[in-house]
C-alpha cells in the first residue's frame, strides 16, 4: 500500500464568522484542490464506493476525471446518475454512504466525494455545462406531478427527457420543497435550488405554484387530465413531543415553522422582508437530526446567546450528518446527552420561562437495542426563551384525507410495488411520500426510477 | 405573477373593502374559506377570509393593523400572491333557523359570505348580527348583511347604535323571546367567541365559528396554527378554520397572539420610516 496523502481540508468560514451570518460555511475546492483531492483516489478494481451510493454515481471515473483535470467529463458523467449533484454533494450523508465503504477509510480518511461532487456540479453550472438531450416528441401525453422537492424535480427532469409534457403542482410559492424551506442558505445556498428549477422551466417542465392538491386542485382533476400522476409530496408535517405545557405557550415552535419562517420567508433580514421570527436568549431544539442541526444553528445566526441541543440517547445516536453536527460543535452549541423533557411552564406573558426534564439512560430492551430510559427521581429544570421542537416529520394529511383511494399504512406512508405504482394505476409515488422521511439522494434517486416506470406505463398503453 | 387591485373603499376608516382579480380562487370558494396573500415578494403570508366573489373577482375586509395591511392603504395597485381558497368551506345547505354572528373584520367576511349562501337555499330563514365598536365604525349598508339577511341585528361596545355590547346580548335575547335556533355560525374576537361558546353549549346549539390562528403556510406544514379541539390537537388551516364553539379550548387558542408582539412593532416602524418609497434610505 502506497503512503496515502492526507485529505485535502475543505476552506471553511472561521465558526465566530459565519455565526453572524448565512452564507455557505465551506467555501468550496478550488480546482487545484479539487484536483489534488480526486488524486487520493486509488482506483480500486472493485470500488466499494459505488454500491454504497443510491444512484450509483460513477465515483471512480469522476475522480479520474477530475486529477486529469477533465472537469467538463467529469461533469457530464455525474449528471448521467444524478440530476442535482451541487445539492447531493452538499447534503448527503456521505459518511453512511460512499464515503462510509471507500477502501481509504481503513487507512485514513475517505476520499471527500460528497466535496468533489459539489465542486464538479459547481464548476459545470459556471462553465454552462449542460446534458445534450434529445427531448423525444410526446408532448400529447401529460405527466402531473405533486410537489417540487427533489422527488418531483428529478422525476420531471426524467419525463421531459422522454418527451412528456410535464406539469409540477407546488404548495409554496417557491419550488424546491425542502431544499428550498427546509435547509439553510449556509448549508445549501438558494441560489443553487432556484437555478436548478430555472434549468427544469426551461426546459419545458411547467411549474405551477400555489397550488395544493387535494384544496385548490383536486387529484381526480389530476387523474382525468393527465396520463400518469406522480405523487412526490414528501413527509412534511411537524410532530410535536405532546408536553404538558406545550400549546398555550409563545415561544415554542415546531422545527418546521422556525426553519420555513428562517428560509422560505427569509426572517432572517426581517425588517426588510416581513415575516417576523422571535429567537430568545436561550434556545433549547429537541431532538439531534439533520433538522435540529439546521434549526439550531439558524437561532444562533438569529442572534440567541445560547444554543442548547436536547437529546435522549448519546452523541453518537444522534441521526444528524457528521459535517452539521461537527459544525454545530464548533459553533458552540452546546449538547445535551441523555436528557428528556417532560413539562414547558410559561410566564405572566404566556412565553416558555424553564421547562422540566429528566436524565436518561440506555438500558438493553428484549429486542437486543439500547432504550432511553427515564431514570427516577433525576428530573432538573433548565431556564429557556425559545424551544424549537425538531422531532422530525410526517406525511402531510392533507392530500391524504382527500384522496382515500391511495393506499397507505398506518403512518400516512403511501404504499408502492416494486415499478413505485401505488394502489391506483397510473398513480406513482415516490420520495418521502412513499417511504417516510428519509434523504434527498432517495427522493432524487426514486424520482428517476419512477419515471422511468411512467414511461414504461405510458407507452404499455398507447393506442 | 401578479393579482390586480380593482377596487379598494374605505369603510370604516379601519376597515377597507378590497376587491382583487383571482379568477381560480373564486371558481372554487365557499363560505368560510380564506387566502393567503402577499403583498410582495418579500412580503408574509397572511391569511384574509374571503367576504364574496363575482365575476373572477374576490371582495375581502381588510383592517389596517400592522404593516402589512398599511401598504394597502398606502396605495399598493396588486398582490404577489393570492393563494387560495383555503381551508373548508361551509355545507350549502337547509339548515332551518340560522343565525350568523360577527364582531370583527374577519368575522364581517364569513358572515356576509354564509348569509349569501345560505339566504338563496329554500328553507333557510338567516338572522345576522354585526357589531361594531360604536355608531361611526359601522359600515355603509351595502357592506352590511341587513339586504342579504332575513333579520339583521347591529350591535355596538358603547352602545351608541342598537342593542349595547357584542352580538351575545342579542342572540341572549332571541333565545329568550323562544326562537328556535337551529345553528349559528361566526367570527371575529376571540373573547366573544370564548363568551358565546358557554351559551351555545347550555343550549345545546350546533355551531360552526372561525378560529384566527397564526398561520405561516396554509397547508399544515409549519403547525403555527395549532389549537386543541375537545383536547385534541388540530390544525386550523387543514382542520378548518371553523370549529365548534364548544370543542374549542378557547383560553389555548388566545395565548399565541402575542408570540411576536415585539418584531410587529418593528415592522411597522421599519415601515413608516421607509415607506417612501425612493430607496435612498435603504442603500
Ligand atoms: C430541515 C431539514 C434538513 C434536512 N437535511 C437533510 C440533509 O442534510 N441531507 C439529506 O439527505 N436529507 C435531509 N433532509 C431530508 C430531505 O430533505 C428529504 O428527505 C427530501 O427533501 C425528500 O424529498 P421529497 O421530494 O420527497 O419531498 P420534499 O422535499 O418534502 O418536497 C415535497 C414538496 O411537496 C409539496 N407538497 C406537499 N403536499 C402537496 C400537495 N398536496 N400539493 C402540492 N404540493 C404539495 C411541499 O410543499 C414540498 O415542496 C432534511 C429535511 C429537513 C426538513
Ligand atoms: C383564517 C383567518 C382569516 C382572517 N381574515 C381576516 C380578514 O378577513 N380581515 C382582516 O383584516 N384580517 C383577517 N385575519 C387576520 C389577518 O391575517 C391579520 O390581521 C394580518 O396578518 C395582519 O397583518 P399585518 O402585517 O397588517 O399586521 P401585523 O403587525 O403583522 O400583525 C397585527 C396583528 O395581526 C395578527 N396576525 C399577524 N400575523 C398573522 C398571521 N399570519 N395569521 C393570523 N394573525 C396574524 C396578530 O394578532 C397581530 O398582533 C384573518 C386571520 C386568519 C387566520
Ligand atoms: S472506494 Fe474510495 S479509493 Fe476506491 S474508487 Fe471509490 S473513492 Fe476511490
Ligand atoms: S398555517 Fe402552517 S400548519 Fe396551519
Amino acid at each position: 500500500m502506497p503512503k496515502i496523502k492526507p485529505r485535502v481540508p475543505m476552506g471553511e468560514q472561521p465558526p465566530l464568522q459565519r455565526i453572524k451570518n448565512f452564507k455557505s460555511v465551506p467555501y468550496g475546492y478550488t480546482e487545484d484542490e479539487a484536483v489534488e483531492e480526486a488524486a487520493r483516489c486509488i482506483q480500486c478494481k472493485k470500488p466499494s464506493c459505488e454500491p454504497a451510493c443510491p444512484v450509483n454515481i460513477g465515483i471512480k471515473e469522476m475522480n479520474l476525471l477530475i486529477a486529469e483535470r477533465k472537469f467538463e467529463e467529469a461533469c457530464l458523467l455525474v449528471k448521467e446518475d444524478n440530476s442535482f449533484p451541487a445539492c447531493s454533494g452538499r447534503v448527503c450523508p456521505q459518511e453512511k454512504q460512499c464515503e462510509g465503504d471507500c477502501i481509504l477509510k481503513k487507512f485514513d480518511e475517505p476520499i471527500a466525494i460528497g466535496k468533489l461532487e459539489a465542486f464538479i456540479a459547481d464548476w459545470g453550472a459556471k462553465h454552462k455545462v449542460e446534458v445534450e438531450e434529445t427531448i423525444a416528441n410526446n408532448e400529447d401525453k401529460h405527466v402531473a406531478i405533486v410537489g417540487s422537492g427533489p422527488a418531483g424535480l428529478a422525476c420531471a427532469a426524467e419525463c421531459r427527457k422522454y418527451g412528456y409534457a410535464v406539469t409540477i403542482y407546488e404548495t409554496l410559492h417557491k419550488a424546491g420543497g425542502v431544499l428550498q424551506y427546509g435547509i439553510p442558505e449556509f448549508r445549501l445556498p438558494k441560489d443553487i435550488v432556484d437555478a436548478e428549477v430555472k434549468k427544469l422551466e426551461e426546459k419545458g417542465v411547467e411549474i405551477v405554484l400555489n397550488h395544493t392538491v387535494g384544496q385548490n386542485i383536486y387529484y381526480y382533476e389530476l387523474v382525468s387530465q393527465n396520463d400518469a400522476v406522480f405523487l412526490a409530496m414528501g413527509a412534511g408535517a411537524p410532530k410535536f413531543m405532546g408536553i404538558q405545557g406545550e400549546n398555550p405557550l409563545d415561544g415554542v415552535y415546531s422545527s418546521n415553522e422556525f426553519l420555513i419562517r428562517a428560509n422560505l420567508m427569509k426572517a432572517y433580514k426581517f425588517p426588510q422582508w416581513d415575516t417576523p421570527i422571535d429567537v430568545g436568549k436561550i434556545v433549547a431544539v429537541l431532538g439531534a437530526g439533520n433538522v435540529a442541526m439546521d434549526a439550531a444553528r439558524t437561532a444562533l445566526r438569529l442572534g440567541a446567546e445560547e444554543v442548547h441541543i436536547i437529546y435522549r440517547r448519546t452523541k453518537e445516536y444522534a441521526p444528524a450528518r457528521a459535517e452539521e453536527l461537527h459544525h454545530a460543535l464548533e459553533e458552540g452549541i452546546i449538547f445535551h446527552e441523555l436528557v428528556n423533557p417532560v413539562r414547558f411552564h410559561g410566564n405572566d406573558q404566556g412565553f416558555i420561562d424553564y421547562m422540566e426534564l429528566v436524565k436518561m439512560e440506555l438500558i438493553e430492551g428484549e429486542d437486543g437495542k439500547l432504550h432511553p430510559t427515564p431514570i427516577k427521581d433525576s428530573s432538573f429544570y433548565m431556564g429557556v426563551d425559545t424551544v424549537i421542537e425538531a422531532l422530525g416529520t410526517v406525511p402531510n394529511r392533507l392530500f391524504l384525507d382527500r384522496a382515500p383511494e391511495i393506499k397507505r399504512d398506518k403512518k400516512g406512508v403511501i404504499i408502492v410495488d416494486e415499478n413505485h405504482m401505488t394502489s391506483v394505476e397510473g398513480t406513482f409515488a415516490g420520495g418521502d411520500a412513499a417511504s417516510g422521511a428519509a434523504t434527498v439522494i432517495k427522493a432524487l434517486g426514486e424520482g428517476k426510477r419512477a419515471a422511468k416506470s411512467i414511461h414504461t406505463y405510458i407507452s404499455s398503453h398507447d393506442d | 405573477m401578479s393579482f390586480k387591485i380593482t377596487k379598494m373603499i374605505d369603510l370604516d376608516s379601519i376597515d377597507f373593502l378590497v376587491d382583487v382579480e383571482a379568477p381560480e380562487v373564486a371558481e372554487r370558494f365557499h363560505p368560510g374559506q380564506f387566502v393567503m396573500l402577499m403583498t410582495r415578494k418579500e412580503g408574509e403570508r397572511i391569511p384574509m377570509s374571503i367576504m364574496k366573489v363575482n365575476d373572477g373577482k374576490i371582495s375581502m375586509y381588510i383592517r389596517k393593523l400592522g404593516k402589512t395591511s398599511k401598504e394597502l392603504r398606502d396605495g399598493i395597485t396588486s398582490f404577489e400572491n393570492v393563494i387560495g381558497p383555503l381551508g373548508h368551506g361551509i355545507e350549502e345547505k337547509k339548515y332551518g333557523t340560522v343565525v350568523v354572528v360577527s364582531d370583527a373584520v374577519c368575522g364581517h367576511a364569513e358572515n356576509y359570505a354564509i348569509c349569501e349562501a345560505l339566504g338563496k337555499i329554500e328553507g333557510n330563514n338567516i338572522i345576522s348580527i354585526q357589531t361594531f365598536p360604536s355608531k361611526k365604525e359601522i359600515y355603509p349598508d351595502e357592506y352590511l348583511t341587513k339586504k342579504i339577511a332575513h333579520r339583521h341585528f347591529i350591535t355596538t361596545e358603547d352602545g351608541s347604535f342598537g342593542d349595547k355590547g357584542s352580538y351575545v346580548t342579542t342572540l341572549k335575547r332571541l333565545l329568550d323571546n323562544d326562537v328556535k335556533i337551529d345553528y349559528v355560525f361566526g367570527g371575529g374576537k376571540l373573547p366573544t367567541m370564548k363568551a358565546v361558546s358557554t351559551i351555545l353549549a347550555i343550549n345545546n346549539i350546533d355551531n360552526l365559528f372561525t378560529t384566527r390562528q397564526m398561520m405561516v403556510d396554509g397547508s399544515g406544514m409549519c403547525g403555527s396554527c395549532r389549537l386543541y379541539i375537545d383536547g385534541e390537537m388540530k390544525l386550523s388551516c387543514v382542520d378548518g378554520p371553523m370549529f365548534d364553539s364548544r370543542k374549542v379550548n378557547w383560553t389555548r387558542a388566545m395565548k399565541r397572539y402575542g408570540m411576536f408582539k415585539k418584531e410587529e412593532k418593528i415592522a411597522d416602524e421599519y415601515y413608516e420610516a421607509h415607506k417612501g418609497g425612493c430607496g435612498q434610505c435603504q442603500k
